[in-house]
């Protein structure tokens, strides 16, 4: 025991000194590997961030090479602008609507997968599509199936003798944001299903098995086992959900480009048209500026209330 | 552990490094707006070697058609310029505004582009970004080639800026010939004979008009034809010239109420502000036979004959938008525009004469033959074609007095825009036309500061 002693004791002298030397070439090899993703991350993505902070503090049509700086005139201008409060209102109403909606039946889907096993494996793949798909391919389709005259849906509605509910889906300001957004949900939900999937199946089946042998329904195990369990998932996901609906744009715009009359109007689509249709580059940074504030704040302010300790 | 606040440090210098060092410097104030931003991509200098002269093209020719028009000519150019190198770049309409605007602002535009004349042009005009052609338009009096009317749509200041080439496309209202013939109609000469035809039409359960006006350019057309005809082009040239109108004028208030008239009479096909005319959905309606009429472009002569054939030979008929009885406006106006679209030479070409050498090959008689075979109307004097249909055209466009360029080209973007967004508006009865010419009037103002 004794010689033991004596040799770790050695052994650890003889390590002490290589961990020095060592360490500076450690901290040197996590920085080069570092470098290049933060190099890129810089002129990406935080360059931008600053010059369009940078660019909000000016006036600018975009193709001149001269800039006038006005302060914070279009900070002003945007807090009393109409436009922006109706745009970042239904940013909100998707931002509910998609949490309301989309993880709901996503996590439906899954349970429903996961329970189904092998048999439903072929779904999987199929309730996955709409994901797959290219927004900008889904938005003509879908432009298509609202047609009043002669979309899918407005066929099938009085084809069934249902046409009194056939509306202007697309055209009408009071019904398109939802038509907009109802596929919206078709194309995400399948990315909460995977995601609660993956999770789902990180949870051992023992845990089933002993819950059903002390007596639980399925109902019980899945309210209160199984969604506890998810809720580092539920977490991200709502988070996903909630960055994603304050900065959508894609589908808005292939369908109706934050029309009619400004009914689908968006914080992202507000800014393209400032910055790219009508000349008002600095206005348009203005908007960017102000969104990146905004989902920042929201985020974090989320992301700390449902903040729980790791058991 | 001291090895991990390290690597944080190096990495949060970096980034603040990467991000301090491009930084764009503001120009100091409206009197010298001449600072530079620092981010400006410097072009690496080319030795002039033979063959070795670059010349980027870009143009919205998306179809086949359009595109081997352009390729024709822009061989034939190459031919006879062998040091020459050609870059051509088709791109679709509404991206191309995007990206033409992002390549000016980055200072590295291409050598040739096209636009509408109008106010987009001159915004870049302004900003000192095109070249001024007037020199080279008058020698050996080469602008005596194209329409006057032409040429006049690309002078700003005195000075030409653009050369007039694609097509000249005016608004008429096509019709189905077959759907009219069996309900007995016949073109109108009047607007009350219009709106004669309007409630036939919808009694025969056909749908008057088909519109798509999710883009809120082809509704546009209707009220500035209504202004027209009820005030004559006088009261629009006022008021976006600022000398003694305004958008507030009772001609343009009467024209919304008019068009809200129309609305509210069922002319147009259901869902008209959700649908869009870039996917075809106004040109379905008139395939199937549910609607009658169409307010459009002659371009879409040229679509009608590529998209279906049939219906081009045995139905497809336009007739002018009619006259307004108690209208000050001559009946043979028209919206339109000649040229479509012009080619203009941005400042930052490092060829600009052999570019523009190039733009002739575009309006050459040859190309001017081949744009009439492909049923176009080029803007040049004396175009003969023998199809009768471009015929028809050119007769309503020779006849016109004045040919009103459509107003959302005409105005200064920002205001153009205001005016579509009003417009759509209007039809979809969300806004008065009071409160529809009073936002115009304030946009105007704002845009030209008077």
């Amino acid at each position: 025991m004794g010689d033991t002693f004596m040799a770790t004791a050695v052994s650890d002298r003889l390590r002490k000194p290589r961990r020095r030397a060592s360490q500076r070439e450690y901290t040197l090899t996590i920085v080069l590997f570092l470098l290049p993703l933060f190099a890129l991350l810089a002129v990406f993505i935080i360059w931008p961030i600053i010059s369009s902070f940078q660019l909000s503090l000016t006036k600018w049509n975009g193709i001149t090479t001269a800039r006038e700086f006005i302060g914070f005139a279009n900070w002003l201008q945007l807090l009393r602008d109409p436009v922006f409060w109706k745009a970042l209102a239904n940013n909100i109403l998707i931002v509910v609507l998609s949490l309301v909606f989309q993880l709901p039946i996503g996590m439906a889907l899954a349970v429903l997968l996961d329970k189904g096993g092998k048999r439903l494996r072929v779904f999987k793949t199929i309730y996955f599509f709409p994901l797959l798909m290219s927004s900008v391919a889904s938005g003509i389709l879908f432009k298509y199936v609202y047609d009043p005259t002669f979309g899918l849906v407005s066929s099938f509605l009085r084809g069934v003798g249902l046409g009194s509910l056939v509306r202007n889906w697309l055209g009408d300001p009071q019904v398109v944001l939802f038509s907009v957004l109802a596929v919206i949900c078709w194309e995400y939900i399948p990315f909460y299903m995977i995601l609660f999937l993956a999770a789902m199946t990180g949870i051992p089946e023992e845990l089933h098995e002993a819950a059903v042998i002390d007596g639980a329904t399925e109902n019980q195990y899945f309210w209160r086992i199984t969604l506890p369990l998810l809720y580092g998932t539920i977490r991200v996901a709502a988070a996903l959900s909630l960055i994603g609906s304050l900065k959508y744009f894609d589908l808005i715009w292939v369908m109706t480009e934050g029309g009619p009359t400004r009914a689908t109007e968006l914080m992202a689509t507000y800014m393209v048209k400032e910055a790219f249709q009508a000349f008002h580059m600095g206005y348009g940074s203005t908007i960017a500026s102000a969104m990146f504030v905004i989902i920042m704040v929201i985020a974090l302010v989320v992301l700390r209330i449902t903040r729980r300790k790791e058991a | 552990m001291r090895s991990k606040r390290t690597v944080a440090v190096i990495l949060a210098l970096v980034t603040l490094l990467s991000a301090c060092a491009p930084v764009a410097t503001p120009a100091p104030q409206a009197a010298g707006p001449t600072v530079a931003p620092a981010a400006q991509p410097t072009q690496a200098p080319q030795a002039a070697k033979p063959g070795e002269k670059k010349i980027t093209f870009w143009h919205i020719g998306s179809d086949e058609g359009s595109q081997k028009l352009i390729q024709d000519s822009v061989d034939r150019f190459i031919a006879a310029n062998p040091d020459v190198q050609v870059e051509v770049v088709p791109l679709q309409n509404d991206p191309f505004k995007t990206k033409l605007k992002v390549a000016m602002g980055a200072g590295d535009p291409p050598c040739i582009f096209p636009s509408w004349s109008g106010g987009p042009l001159y915004e870049y005009v302004k900003a000192g970004q095109v070249v001024d052609l007037t020199e080279w338009m008058n020698k050996d009096n080469y602008k005596n080639h194209f329409v006057d009317a032409a040429i006049n749509q690309a002078t700003f200041d005195s000075k030409i800026w653009g050369v007039p080439v694609e097509n000249t496309a005016v608004a008429l209202i096509f019709y189905n010939r077959q759907i009219f013939d069996k309900l007995g109609l016949k073109p109108p000469q009047t607007y009350d004979e219009l709106l004669d035809i309007v409630k036939k039409l919808k009694d025969a359960g056909i749908a008057p008009f088909a519109l798509a006006n999710k883009t809120k350019w082809p509704g546009s057309m209707y009220y500035m034809y209504l202004v027209d005809r009820l005030g004559g082009p006088d009261v629009f040239r006022k008021a976006a010239t600022r000398t003694g109108g305004s958008f507030e004028d009772p001609v343009f208030v009467e024209a919304g109420k008019r068009l809200q008239d129309l609305v509210k009479a069922g002319a147009f096909a259901e869902g008209y502000n959700g649908l869009d005319f870039d996917t075809g959905q106004s040109r379905m309606l008139q395939y199937s036979g549910k609607a009658a009429m169409e307010l459009m472009g002659t371009w879409n002569i040229g679509v009608f004959k590529g998209d279906n054939i049939d219906y081009y030979n045995n139905n497809m008929g336009f007739f002018p938008f009619p006259a307004l009885k108690d209208g000050k406006g001559d009946p043979s106006d028209v919206v339109g525009t000649i040229g479509d679209n012009f080619y203009s030479i941005s400042t930052k070409c490092k060829y600009p004469q052999e570019a523009f050498a190039l733009i002739k090959y575009l309006i050459d008689d040859q190309a001017v033959a081949e744009r009439g075979k492909a049923g176009l109307i080029p803007p040049v004097k004396g175009f003969m074609t023998d199809d009768p249909v471009l015929k028809q055209v050119i007769s309503i466009v020779e006849n016109a007095k004045n040919v009103q360029l459509w107003y959302d080209q005409y105005l200064p973007p920002d205001l153009g825009e205001i005016h579509k967004d009003t417009s759509q508006a209007l039809f979809g009865l969300t806004m008065t036309p009071e409160e529809a010419a009073k936002q115009m009037e304030a946009g105007a103002k704002k845009a030209f500061g008077k």
